[in-house]
């Protein structure tokens, strides 16, 4: 059996629905941040394949930014975490509950 | 691919047609540099010299009047870029936020000791994106600047560094952020492959580009995947102008940003937002009118409903802000539904300009009045009018505007929006932003009251809330430039004649 692009894309698929449901469903930042990437990962799978299978090389190309942006969204998050859990010891978003009305 | 046609490619990357944002992107690293070399009063001395330039930039479009006018379309970077008259309004529009947003930092910053640099820098390089964003004619193009601008925002939203408040509101924006341009992300890429699929009719190898893209969708109108994707993106959108079901962070990040960034991300965030959909909308996505209308529609109902009805309870006024600026959104999608079938780019235009004055005259106010940011309760509005008679006046004038009270320019662009929409018919939408603008006027004058009327309060024993001082050390540009934003509210209110040419 070849692998074509539907394979691809079910996988790509999968991985996103499972990013998306962790950041809905987990309680710890850190595991949040990870599914957000979860997410931008499997959009680069599938970019990837179409730009395969299209036969098109930019699709290759956006893949180079999409990783940059992720990488720059990691890096301010991270610092963001970090000095939220000096100032409240916590990283669980049930935790994370100042700003109300 | 021979030498000719990379020729012909590197000749239409014409540097000149963004030149302001070139300005704008070099000021924002090189103030920077200048931290390292400004002695003295440093905090002043680069307030002055980032909003000078911004004034500058501001004189160099108003200098080249002509070319905000010309009805011709420049295309360059390869097609990327597409420059016409309404996209320099858009920059225009950013640049003036942009100078109202730094000046408010300047209050801002120095209330709360905070470093003023970075500050500067990162409002410079979110605007010069998002003046890029407005003139994008690729997906790819759109995707970056739209991630740059963000990623600045997260900063800007956690810039209060000892306030755990603002922290967490950077925290919940960087996570619905991230999400939201991961969903983008997926609708430009299924777009991008279903458009780009040789076994498709009409299938371009620059499937990314609005022009080919709108070809395609025009041949394949059917396809559930381009259906999928075109849902998607506009969704990511959607994030950007806080619109039902996407809204839910709006209360909590904008209570917790600092005061000036809060009136960034109300504004400039969601002008953007709106100018890229109806760029969208009247360009590749128009032949998708049936399934987009219901869409957007129903979008639109959610917004001004949910927006209206939240705020009314809100005590705290940065909350309503953003909640209320979440029905002006949904005011705004009747623009989007109806510019399938007439011409509204120029009225979403007017209408955001007026929301800018509005919404500054109030932010400014705010920013004079508050002593702790994320703490900004009615109460602390008491008797402002009584004991300092200018603020009173800009706050009761932006609130006004609004809330579309009829001199004032907020009544006039609200006017234009429910006019073109009936002529339409889109009458369902317009009766429940009528119903929703009726809502709104209870909590603005609700602010109102707070502000001028103390004899409707019952006062405690000891009088703790009267002897309120609202002495503020407004410096004098301050004054001029607040009094300037609510006098045109005024202005445009009565005369929109300067406006004829492009909105009638």
């Amino acid at each position: 059996m070849s692998v074509g692009l539907n394979h691809y894309l079910v996988v790509s698929g999968m991985l996103f629905a499972i990013g998306f449901f962790g950041v809905l469903l987990r309680k710890n930042v850190i595991f949040i941040f990870m599914c957000i990437e979860l997410m931008l990962t499997a959009v680069n799978v599938m970019l990837i394949a179409f730009s395969k299978f299209n036969g098109v090389g930019d699709g290759l190309i956006f893949v180079f930014f999409t990783i940059t942006v992720a990488a720059a969204e990691v890096a301010i998050g991270l610092a963001i975490i970090v000095a939220l859990y000096k100032k409240r010891q916590t990283i669980m978003v049930d935790e994370i509950n100042q700003l109300k009305n | 691919m021979n030498i000719q046609f990379l020729k012909e490619l590197a000749a239409t990357n014409q540097w000149h047609w963004i030149l302001p944002e070139i300005i704008l992107a070099l000021l924002g690293v090189s103030v920077l540099l200048m931290d390292l070399f400004f002695r003295g009063d440093k905090d002043k001395k680069i307030a002055i010299v980032s909003i000078g330039a911004q004034f500058l930039v501001l004189f160099y479009f108003i200098n080249n009047f002509s070319f905000m006018n010309s009805p011709d379309t420049v295309y360059a970077f390869s097609d990327m870029l597409k420059q016409n008259a309404f996209g320099n309004w858009c920059r225009v529009f950013f640049i003036i936020c942009s100078i109202l947003v730094s000046s408010l930092g300047v209050l801002y910053l120095k209330k709360n000791k905070l470093p003023s640099t970075e500050f500067y820098s990162l409002v410079l390089i979110a605007t010069a994106s998002l003046m890029i964003m407005v003139q994008s004619s690729h997906l790819l193009l759109l995707f970056i600047t739209l991630e740059t601008a963000t990623v600045a925002f997260y900063v800007l939203i956690s810039y209060g560094r000892n306030s755990s408040l603002s922290l967490e509101a950077g925290l919940k924006y960087l996570i619905l952020g991230g999400t939201s341009s991961a969903i983008l992300m997926l609708g430009i890429v299924l777009l991008y492959g279903v458009a780009g699929n040789p076994s498709m009719t009409g299938y371009s190898t620059d499937s990314m580009n609005f022009k080919e893209l709108g070809h395609f969708i025009s041949l394949n109108q059917g396809s559930s995947l381009l259906i999928a994707g075109v849902l998607l993106v506009i969704a990511g959108f959607c994030f950007k102008i806080a619109v039902v079901p996407f809204q839910i962070w709006v209360p909590d990040v904008y209570q917790g940003a600092p005061t000036p960034i809060a009136a960034f991300l109300g504004v400039a965030s969601k002008a953007s937002g709106f100018f890229v959909l109806i760029n969208l909308l009247t360009g590749p996505f128009v032949h998708l009118k049936e399934i987009l209308v219901p869409f957007l529609s129903v979008i639109a109902i959610g917004s001004i409903l949910f927006g209206n009805i939240a705020a009314v309870t809100q005590r705290n006024v940065k909350r309503l802000m953003g909640l209320s600026g979440v029905a002006h959104a949904g005011y705004l999608m009747i623009g989007l539904v109806a510019s399938f079938s007439v011409e509204t780019h120029y009225i979403i235009y007017f209408y955001l300009l007026t929301y800018l004055l509005a919404s500054f005259s109030v932010f400014g106010v705010m920013c004079s009045v508050s002593e702790l940011d994320a703490r900004q309760e009615l109460e602390d509005y008491e008797d402002l009018a009584k004991s300092n008679t200018f603020l009173g006046f800009i706050l009761i004038v932006g609130l006004g505007s609004l809330a579309g009270i009829p001199p004032l320019a907020g009544f006039i662009a609200k006017l234009l929006l429910f006019i073109t929409a009936i002529k339409v018919k889109l009458y369902l939408l317009v009766a429940v932003a009528v119903i929703g603008v009726v809502i709104s006027i209870y909590y603005y004058f609700g602010w109102i009251r707070e502000a001028t009327f103390r004899i409707f309060r019952i006062e405690d024993e000891n009088n703790k809330h009267v002897s309120k001082d609202y002495e503020s050390d407004l410096s004098a540009y301050h004054k001029i430039l607040f009094g300037f934003v609510a006098i045109l509210s005024i202005v445009f209110g009565l005369f929109q004649t300067v406006f004829r040419g492009f909105i009638w």
